[in-house]
């Protein structure tokens, strides 16, 4: 048993971050507690909830499943890496313009998991979105929003208009 | 989670040869940690086998048709394997597929899948001491909540076992390849599972040095038609409440081969016996049902999983119709 830091290089949303941190820390709590990177939120704890989840090496990953050790030297992206300096990813933007983020504490994963998604599938269904999300809880929005966030999002990658209509503000 | 050591051995002979009191295997580790931060297990190492791909990664199909999965294969892998597209071959993507979340399933292991702990709340709260946990001397839920536990096979605990891929790998007539120090070992994949589950007996029978190497279908498993169904609560990462595997071999409009085998419903993997009597009968709902009836008419409920007795039916009833292509 040990609990003495060890040394590690993290690569967070492109740059490499040299931390000393315990050997036991998961990716969220070096993340959150030792990069200072707070966006990426603790939920559950146990992979239930996908509040947590990054990307690893492009794939979306519950953080609090996966040791930190593990991950030396791997791309990680955090909703700090979504926006493109200071220009929101669509995601983000969209996610304001409907209120699909209420309290806000699963967005960082919904959005991080959508990314995943609209980048090997530019238009996906419904369908599709629900399954890319299957492992995100919201407990506010009841997913509508989220699910038509998602698809502007989408539209306005592919360079479309993507405007939420006026149901999708206010309802029918 | 209390501090640990983690080792990264360079070989499997090496991995074995570094477990000991108080070390663990850990694989991609979802069910672990879990286990970790619950305080369940409190190991002063974890032996690391994912740096082990080369031995124990890939899904490699050979000549004869047999098909190898490594043990580090993930769920999402094999859900979406073209080597694994036979029609026969279908309920173990199925079953992978429907595992978990996205998240869980990109990083979750076959391995892991086979090897995890079970579910039962009073064995995965520290805050209670049962009989299969090693600090109390009776199952809790039997006079306590119930509801997702066992109607077979039950001795004196009421786990299910938890595994999504054991079902349909009992039913495709997998073999398990095992490694202690430098020697491996085959054996059927039923050998992996107690032959009396008892509250005093682990979920699985390998030894605290043995690492799972691979798994391995063989080429009759891809022929004839196969499904995997599972009811649950939530549309998504939930543990199933029945869940049946089905392979079946239909020609010239009767069946020719049958195996089924239900997870969620008894400490092991239930494989049914009186499968065999679809044999030379011409498929149909109708022989279906009648065979789920028999088959559940045995079951042993407790006060709140009675509704399993209906539901695991209707779930066998459903994974037959969709082995047969009806």
């Amino acid at each position: 048993m040990t609990s003495s830091k060890v040394l590690g290089t993290f690569v967070v949303n492109g740059e490499p971050h040299e931390v000393a941190y315990a050997p036991h820390k998961t990716l969220l709590e070096v993340l959150r507690e030792d990069l200072g990177l707070t966006g990426t939120k603790h939920g559950c704890e146990l992979g239930e909830c996908g509040a947590c989840t990054v990307l690893l090496d492009g794939t979306p990953v519950v953080s609090c499943l996966v040791l930190a050790q593990e991950v030396e030297g791997r791309a990680i992206r955090t909703i700090e890496g979504l926006a493109d300096g200071p220009d929101l990813h669509p995601l983000q933007d969209l996610f304001a313009e409907l209120g699909a983020s209420q309290c806000g504490y699963c967005s960082a994963g919904f959005m991080l998991a959508a990314s995943e998604l609209l980048e090997r599938n530019p238009d996906p269904t419904r369908d599709e979105i629900r399954a890319a999300v299957a492992g995100n809880i919201c407990r506010c929005t009841g997913y509508i929003k989220i699910f038509e966030a998602i698809e502007l999002a989408a539209a306005r990658l592919r360079g479309e208009q993507g405007q939420p209509t006026r149901e999708m503000l206010y309802g029918s | 989670m209390n501090p640990f050591e983690l080792r990264n051995p360079d070989s499997v002979a090496a991995a074995s040869g570094a477990a000991g009191p108080a070390r663990v295997f850990k694989a991609a580790g979802i069910d672990l940690l879990d286990r970790l931060k619950e305080r369940i297990d409190d190991p002063d190492a974890l032996v690391n086998l994912l740096p082990l791909g080369a031995e124990l990664g890939g899904i490699g199909r050979s000549d004869d048709g047999t098909i190898r999965l490594g043990a580090l294969v993930t769920l999402q892998q094999i859900a979406d394997s073209d080597a694994l597209a036979a029609p026969g071959l279908r309920a173990l993507r199925e079953a992978c597929g429907e595992a978990a979340t996205p998240q869980v399933r990109s990083r979750a292991t076959l391995g892991g899948n086979l090897l995890q702990r079970n579910r039962c709340w009073y064995f995965r709260s520290a805050a209670f001491q049962c009989a299969h946990d090693g600090k109390g001397d009776r199952c809790l839920a039997w006079h306590g909540e119930n509801r997702y536990h066992a109607i077979f096979g039950v001795v004196d605990c009421l786990r299910v076992h938890p595994s999504n891929a054991a079902p349909p790998l009992m039913v495709l007539g997998a073999e398990v390849e095992v490694q202690r120090g430098e020697a491996r070992r085959r054996q059927p994949i039923a050998a992996l599972f107690p032959d009396s589950p008892a509250a005093a007996t682990a979920e699985h029978t390998l030894g605290a040095d043995d690492v799972l190497i691979a798994v391995h279908l063989p080429a009759a498993a891809a022929r004839g038609g196969s499904a995997y169904r599972e009811s649950r609560e939530k549309q998504s990462f939930d543990w199933a409440t029945t869940a049946a595997a089905v392979h079946l071999g239909v020609e010239g409009g009767r069946i020719t081969s049958a195996s089924i085998c239900l997870g969620a419903v008894a400490p092991n993997p239930w494989p049914v016996d009186d499968a065999q009597s679809l044999v030379g009968e011409a498929p149909s709902r109708e022989l279906f049902e009648q065979l789920a009836r028999r088959v559940f008419r045995r079951a042993t409920p407790t006060e709140q999983n009675r509704y399993k007795v209906e539901v695991g039916q209707a779930i066998l009833v459903d994974a037959l119709l969709a082995a047969a292509g009806l």
